[in-house]
């Protein structure tokens, strides 16, 4: 066995103040840990900052973040969007593409030469490169030039995007996977055929912290019990789902809830809802804790998530989760937590949170065991000692 | 509203499974006695993603929510403004430009109505038809298959 002493992350984005999109914000947290238990980590990532636009925002250089060396290169400025989204939208409709369409694609997709250019002088000073997630053109670019080294952090879902050939290329090419969840390696195993030893669970290890459960109430002026969502409004995070079920929640059964969010984004939902909804935007992280430990439930309704962070999140605060059961993973680890309940429909959607406001002893107790499930599986300890047991290995 | 389930107590809590069951056994059971026979719940559930996912169900699914989405209301409609101060002189202005643009929106809403419930139409048309016709196929191949393995006549 060898030690992967000096590891490049490369991921499209990096803030060295904190949030940008939650596989970013995986590799960040991966490689401070790595940085902090003494292995030499660069981390290569481009000079854009939004996810819409890909603008060069920062100029490109290097700084020491967190005791890293980051790199920040330029995105290609010259991609043509017009072939990148006509192809997209037709994988988005599951419309067969010839290779040299997907290749297209890949091309006019999120890429930066320099950053390649790099890799192909500098990899030798690399011993592991990490990266992720797989549905960028610098993925699957920098996955191609030494494939051999380059671990893939998938951060996998059951879309189209997962059907193309480019992807199954990627997934035979790369020497290894580090995934979130048992679910998205089960996943990779179907849809790529990967022998499973190449992949391992990793996740992302969580500090543990104590939230007062009555602050976000008394500072809000919230009377009512309330139900949170925390992160991205949009349609696949099940958003406008969550604002129908609660107002359809509220008519039916006359109880006084309120729905709160943190996050970001436009929030589609009914005009009769309004009025009980409460968006705080970006909150701290520590007023987040306090809205979370302070919530009946916390309500994840996507189907489409990789891991979950907020999910755990919600778990250290001591509350209860309600998850689509669409969304494979995150009725996973409600199952081996027994931290949460996952429904259908909303005729499910509503017997279970009046359970939850029904029997709040029994509410308390799935959210310490949800806690008990983070403190044991989340760790940055048994994150980290997953991480190099999955790298640290002879090619 | 829900009846106790007997819930096992394990070392991490909550068995949830049995819980998620038991839930689910009593949510069958209002069903079966009209509970959930509710307008408003079969709205809600055309943002439920759960329904994309399943192919036999989708596209029954899909047509239905077409259906329902397909004839707008084209009437007159309460005008507010939650703003207050302001409110009243802009629910005044909003109230006269609605009148000014009544006459042509009318028209062209109407218009799209009328086009949006033919296209409703034909593709429940085509569905009806290619939904026989595939019956009527998968019909005749299992009778061709059974004549096959049937054994010859003495």
């Amino acid at each position: 066995m060898t030690t992967a002493r000096r590891i490049a992350f490369v991921s499209p984005r990096f803030s060295p103040e904190g949030t940008v999109g939650g596989a970013e914000t995986l590799l960040k947290a991966l490689a401070e840990q790595a940085a902090a238990a003494g292995r030499d980590i660069t981390f290569l990532t481009t000079c854009a900052k939004d996810h819409f636009t890909w603008n060069n925002v920062r100029e490109p250089g290097t700084e020491t973040v967190n005791g890293m060396t980051v790199h920040y290169f330029p995105v290609d400025e010259s991609r043509d969007i017009e072939v990148f989204l006509k192809h997209q939208n037709r994988i988005d409709r599951r419309i067969p593409l010839s290779r040299e369409e997907e290749e297209a694609w890949v091309d006019n997709s999120v890429n930066s030469p320099a950053l390649y250019d790099h890799l192909r002088t500098y990899g030798d000073r690399y011993d592991r490169i990490l990266v992720g997630p797989y549905l960028f053109g610098i993925t699957l670019k920098v996955a191609r030039i030494h494939p051999e080294k380059t671990w893939l952090v998938p951060c996998l879902h059951d879309e189209p995007f997962a059907y193309l050939a480019v992807i199954q290329d990627l997934f035979e090419q790369v020497g290894g996977f580090i995934f979130n969840t048992r679910p998205e390696q089960a996943l990779a195993e179907r849809l790529y055929r990967q022998p499973s030893a190449k992949g391992t669970v990793v996740g992302i290890g969580l500090e543990p912290f104590e939230a007062d459960a009555s602050a976000f109430a008394r500072k809000h002026s919230i009377t009512t019990p309330y139900v949170l969502y925390a992160g991205r409004r949009e349609t696949l995070k099940g958003t406008p789902l969550l604002t129908q079920y609660v107002q359809v929640f509220r008519e039916r059964t006359g109880r006084e809830i309120t729905l709160v969010f943190t996050g970001s984004g436009d929030i589609d939902a009914p005009d009769a809802l309004r009025p009980h909804m409460l968006d705080v935007g970006f909150v701290s992280e520590q007023e987040k804790h306090e809205a979370m430990a302070g919530a009946t439930a916390f309500i994840h309704p996507s189907v489409n998530e990789s891991l979950g962070i907020v999910l755990l999140e919600a778990w250290l605060a001591r509350t209860p989760v309600l998850v689509h059961a669409a969304g494979h993973v995150l009725t996973d680890q409600c199952r081996r937590s027994g931290g949460g309940l996952w429904f259908r429909v909303y005729p499910e959607f509503e017997e279970m949170l009046s359970y939850l406001l029904d029997h709040p002893d029994i509410a308390a107790r799935m959210g310490d065991a949800g806690r008990d499930f983070v403190l044991r599986e989340y760790t940055w300890d048994a994150v980290l000692r997953r991480l190099f047991q999955a790298i640290d290995t002879t090619p | 509203m829900n009846e106790e389930p007997e819930i096992t107590i394990g070392a991490t809590g909550i068995d949830t499974e049995a819980l998620v069951q038991h839930l689910r056994e009593t949510v069958a059971r209002k069903q079966a006695e009209g509970v959930y026979a509710d307008a408003r719940i079969a709205r809600a559930e055309r943002t439920n993603l759960l329904h994309l996912r399943n192919d036999e169900d989708f596209l029954a699914f899909y047509l239905q929510s077409l259906r329902e989405a397909a004839t707008v209301d084209i009437n007159d409609f309460d005008i507010r403004e939650r703003r207050a101060g302001v409110g009243p002189l802009l629910v005044r202005l909003k109230k006269t430009i609605w009148n000014l643009l009544k006459f042509y929106t009318y028209r062209l809403w109407s218009q799209q109505n009328t086009i949006n419930s033919l296209f409703v139409t034909g593709l429940e048309s085509m569905d009806d038809t290619y939904k026989t016709r595939l019956q009527q196929l998968e019909a005749r191949i299992a009778a061709l298959e059974k004549d096959r393995t049937s054994p010859p006549a003495p």
